[in-house]
């Protein structure tokens, strides 16, 4: 069945089962392949999206979820790289392979919005990604570092 | 962009023949947008004989390596692939440095797998850099391995396309080095002969050839298609730069696709799209070497999206290395969802091997122990291992064990494929295109030369062998689909089954101290399935600690777990072993494990000994070892390396790991401080550091969290609730890294370093809480004290 879905600011009318996870219908129906498929279980982040500035984890949501609500991926932050939380992330070089990234900028980003100044334990109690390559040290680091410039 | 637009724009890119366009929508910004081609025949069959990989048809390549625009780009060709190591950058950096091109103006791209079937490297190249080859300053040689049966090193075009064992720098430098100057050279002789000056009157730096005398200038961009049509007279006459001229090299560099991984931009295995492309579920059999007996297609033919399904048979093991997969079923739909679901429905029966049905780790382990009491494989047997202990005043026995362990890589596995009559294509993420591409040849009857395989990034590698039947399985799939893109991609579950494992393992190490605490013998039996990547190479062949009386023996037995070279591959099980039996040794005879270890080092006559001391000197220094920690806290040192007992290439670092552990029993790496041998030079710091910071946290997971079992033959977790992965609230807090310099060429930096996370919790763990654990992970004991 149809239904519409507003994503990045862009509204979409999609084919497909509602109960089809939003993640399948955003990487797949509307070719935004910045969020990525790791574990299915909602365990690992890579899919985290923002639902109304709230992150989850989108590969265990029905798509029908996000309907007249506001959804943003990766390419809804910044598609040049110049949000200050991909700004930092440059400047510490923090990537690896990259594949969990998405998902870790997601997550820092809607803890920064809430919180403009997290402490190392607040980074801890929010940042529930996995990235595999151990990058970390780096993102604790940038988030900190984003923290300020969206501050300045 | 929809669906339809951007099916539009793919078609659009197609008609425009072989230009290159993205698969990503909205990525078509600037340098560092990663980009592959769709054939321009993908869907009809024509005949395409045509160059391949030309970023811009109307700008000659300078040589196989190297492309200049007009504008300067430059475009550097990557044979290896980028999986988070940074090779990328580190590649590219070693053909700018000869080039003397302007970095900010390097733009890699991967060379084309299928050139490399069809072309073989210049003659005078293989003469510079094969087998045997010095360095110019005598730092050691690239350890290039035989291939056979696939094409490859010494002599195709790219040489060495594989990306395993951390060697990339290693052995790529010397013809990637080569591949710079050669064009560098080429665009002066152009520039001189344009001027009529004599070439040495010229000078090149950042794209820029000035001749000062007549204040003339000119870019590589002008000159490049005169250079194209100027070969060097000599090349043979070509030297690459020693380290002591690197001016790029050796020097701090971002990583090059970074921007595009903080925008969701790079293009991974898994984002591939291509117009008429079906998706692929499968489930292969989760007892290796069993295979499907029944399935009922007929019960989900109907579901939404469904397309077909399709039988494969167990990859032919010659094609993986001789690894024994399983059968599976794969469902084929318009989307991946769609088949996933519907194989989700689906009874499938599996005709499980007898002898696989029953068998668990807990008798895996137990047969590892007992073939430790056969003869074994002697490594070394020097002096009487037996009379010294005999003869000792104190003597300690112990035995460890370390479980199998995947990749668990972030990217699931999957490949793109087309087949047709007379070509294949495959978009893949893959480590060994080589393999990959003989692998299509052979499944499909395809010949080599007609098979194109277009990599992408990959989201982690963690071990080459460990990408298992993914692209196998994708063949097969197209293959019985010809004319229809088929991109298969595995749930996590799947990729569970689909990897390659660490083996097993486990070691008994036996020592007799004198009266002075001196080891005066050492016994060690080490065990391992014997296809495990293991049994030679999991201990040492000559002690790294003095024992006048060494004994090592390994053991091997037969499993059916395909095991493969995960990160770290023998060494990080085997310095497990040994730094813990170390730590235990110097405690019995109430040591210091640091000044325990240097002494027994500095009694070796190893070619790197004093190399190794100066690693433990260091890390000791930087962790103010010897000052007082709080209660509950404490430290532990160990030495990594690897290639100390030859001349030549090796790689030594030492590190001291500041451990807390609650009353509770809740471990915390508060600090690490690294030692780390930089060779006569890295090619990119930053890099190293990155991959250092990764495989402390990646050990930090082997010594805390992470096994696999078997129940019923088949493994057990399969995905992240069950197979744990430390976040960011277990990441150390303090991490110092500090490089010494020495006088050999690096073995890598990628794979076995920060093995010591094992033993320094381990030995932590006995400090505080006076228990001694053998066995990992640790998190299944009970680490509470007082």
């Amino acid at each position: 069945m149809a239904f519409d879905l507003e994503v990045n600011g862009n509204a979409y009318s999609v084919e497909a089962d509602p109960q089809t996870p939003l993640l399948w219908v955003i990487r797949d129906q509307l070719g935004l392949t910045g969020t990525k498929f790791s574990c299915g279980i909602a365990q690992c982040g890579a899919c985290t999206v923002h639902l109304d500035g709230v992150p989850l984890r989108s590969c265990r949501v029905p798509a029908s979820v996000a309907v007249g609500k506001a959804v943003k991926t990766i390419e809804g932050v910044s598609l040049d790289g110049d949000h200050p939380v991909q700004v930092a992330w440059k400047e510490f070089d923090v990537p690896q392979c990259g594949y969990c990234q998405s998902g870790m900028i997601m997550s820092s980003l809607a803890l920064l919005e809430k919180n403009p100044n997290p402490t190392d334990a607040e980074i801890d109690a929010e940042i529930t990604n996995i990235c595999r390559c151990s990058t970390y040290h780096r993102i604790r680091q940038a988030i900190h570092r984003a923290a300020e410039l969206m501050r300045a | 962009m929809s669906n339809s637009a951007l099916e539009a724009n793919q078609k659009d890119s197609v008609t425009r023949n072989r230009r290159e366009f993205l698969a990503v929508a909205g990525a078509a910004t600037g340098a560092l947008v990663l980009g592959f081609w769709v054939p321009a025949k993908q869907i009809s069959a024509a005949e395409d004989s045509g160059p391949t990989w030309y970023e811009n048809p109307e700008v000659p390549e300078l040589n196989a390596w190297v492309v200049i625009e007009p504008d300067d780009t430059v475009t550097i060709r990557i044979a290896q692939t980028e999986l988070g190591q940074g090779v990328w950058t580190s590649n590219a950096m070693m053909v700018c440095e000869e080039l003397q091109c302007d970095w900010s103006k390097v733009r890699p791209q991967y060379a084309s797998v299928n050139r490399d079937a069809r072309e073989s490297a210049p003659e005078w190249t293989l003469n510079v850099m094969g087998d045997g080859a010095f360095d110019p300053i005598g730092g050691g040689e690239p350890l290039f391995r035989g291939r056979e049966p696939v094409r490859g090193i010494p002599d195709s075009l790219y040489r060495r396309m594989r990306t395993n064992e951390a060697s990339s720098v290693r052995d790529g430098r010397y013809y990637l080095q080569l591949a710079g100057a050669e064009i560098r050279e080429r665009l002066l002789l152009s520039a001189a002969a344009l001027w009529d000056v004599p070439v040495i009157e010229l000078t090149a730096k950042d794209s820029i050839i000035n001749h000062e005398k007549s204040g003339r200038s000119t870019t590589y961009g002008k000159i490049a298609h005169l250079a194209a049509e100027t070969p060097h007279p000599n090349p043979e006459s070509i030297n690459i730069k020693p380290p002591h001229e690197w001016t790029l090299m050796g020097t701090e560099q971002n990583n090059i696709d970074v921007p595009a991984k903080v925008t969701g931009q790079v293009v991974y295995g898994i984002d591939v799209r291509l117009p008429g492309m079906k998706w692929a579920a499968i489930r292969a059999c989760p007892v290796y070497g069993g295979d499907v007996s029944n399935y009922d297609f007929d019960a989900i033919r109907d579901q939404p999206g469904v397309n077909s399904a399709v039988q494969l048979p167990i990859p032919d093991p010659s094609l993986l290395r001789g690894r024994t997969f399983s059968g599976s079923v794969a469902v084929i739909a318009d989307h991946w969802y769609q088949a996933k679901t519907a194989l989700d429905k689906m009874t499938i029966e599996w005709d499980i091997p007898s002898e696989f049905a029953a068998s668990n780790t807990a008798d895996m382990h137990r047969e590892l122990v007992s073939v430790m009491a056969e003869a074994g494989n002697v490594h070394m047997d020097q002096g009487d291992v037996e009379a010294a202990i005999a003869g000792a005043t104190q003597t300690l026995e112990a035995e460890y064990s370390t479980p199998y362990l995947p990749r668990a890589r972030m990217e699931p596995g999957n490949a793109t494929v087309l087949v047709t009559s007379d070509r294949v294509d495959i978009w893949i993420g893959d480590q060994s295109p080589q393999e990959t591409r003989r692998s299509a040849s052979l499944i499909t009857g395809v010949p080599e030369e007609n098979v194109y395989i277009h990599l992408c990034h990959l989201g982690g590698g963690f071990g080459r062998n460990g990408n298992g039947p993914q692209a196998e399985q994708a063949i097969m799939i197209a293959n019985e689909n010809r004319g229809t893109p088929i991109h298969l991609l595995w749930t996590r579950e799947e990729d569970f089954i689909g990897t390659t494992y660490r083996a097993m393992g486990v070691a008994r190490l036996r020592a007799g101290l004198n009266a002075d605490g001196w080891p005066v013998s050492l016994e060690v039996r080490t065990a391992m399935q014997e296809d495990g990547f293991g049994p030679t190479s999991s201990f040492d062949t000559a002690s790294r600690y003095y024992a006048p009386n060494y004994r090592f023996s390994s053991h091997s037995t037969k499993f059916h777990v395909p095991c493969g070279t995960r990160r770290g591959v023998g060494q990080a099980a085997h310095e497990f072993y040994r730094e813990t039996f170390i730590d235990e040794l110097a405690r019995a005879a109430g040591k210091d494990p640091y000044l325990y270890r240097r002494e027994l080092i500095s009694r070796t006559d190893l070619p790197h000994r004093d190399d190794m001391i100066r690693a433990l000197d260091l890390a000791a220094e930087m962790s103010d070892w010897g000052t007082p920690l709080p209660l509950g806290t404490a430290r532990a040192i160990a030495l990594e390396e690897k290639g100390v007992e030859a001349k030549g290439t090796a790689t030594i670092s030492a590190m001291v790991h500041t451990v807390s552990i609650s009353k509770e029993g809740q471990v915390r790496l508060e600090r690490v401080d690294v030692a780390l041998d930089q060779g006569f030079s890295l090619i990119n710091p930053l890099s190293v550091k990155k991959q250092i910071e990764g495989q402390i946290i990646w050990f930090y997971n082997d010594a805390m969290h992470q096994a696999n079992t078997v129940v019923e033959g088949r493994i057990v977790e399969n995905n992240f609730d069950q197979f744990s992965i430390s976040r960011i609230k277990e990441d150390p807090p303090e991490i110092n890294i500090q490089f010494f310099k020495t006088e050999h060429w690096m073995r890598g930096m990628g794979h076995d370093r920060a093995t010591s996370v094992q033993s320094g919790i381990s030995d932590a763990i006995f400090q505080i809480t006076g228990k001694r654990f053998r066995d990992l992970p640790f998190s299944q004991h009970d680490l509470s004290w007082g």
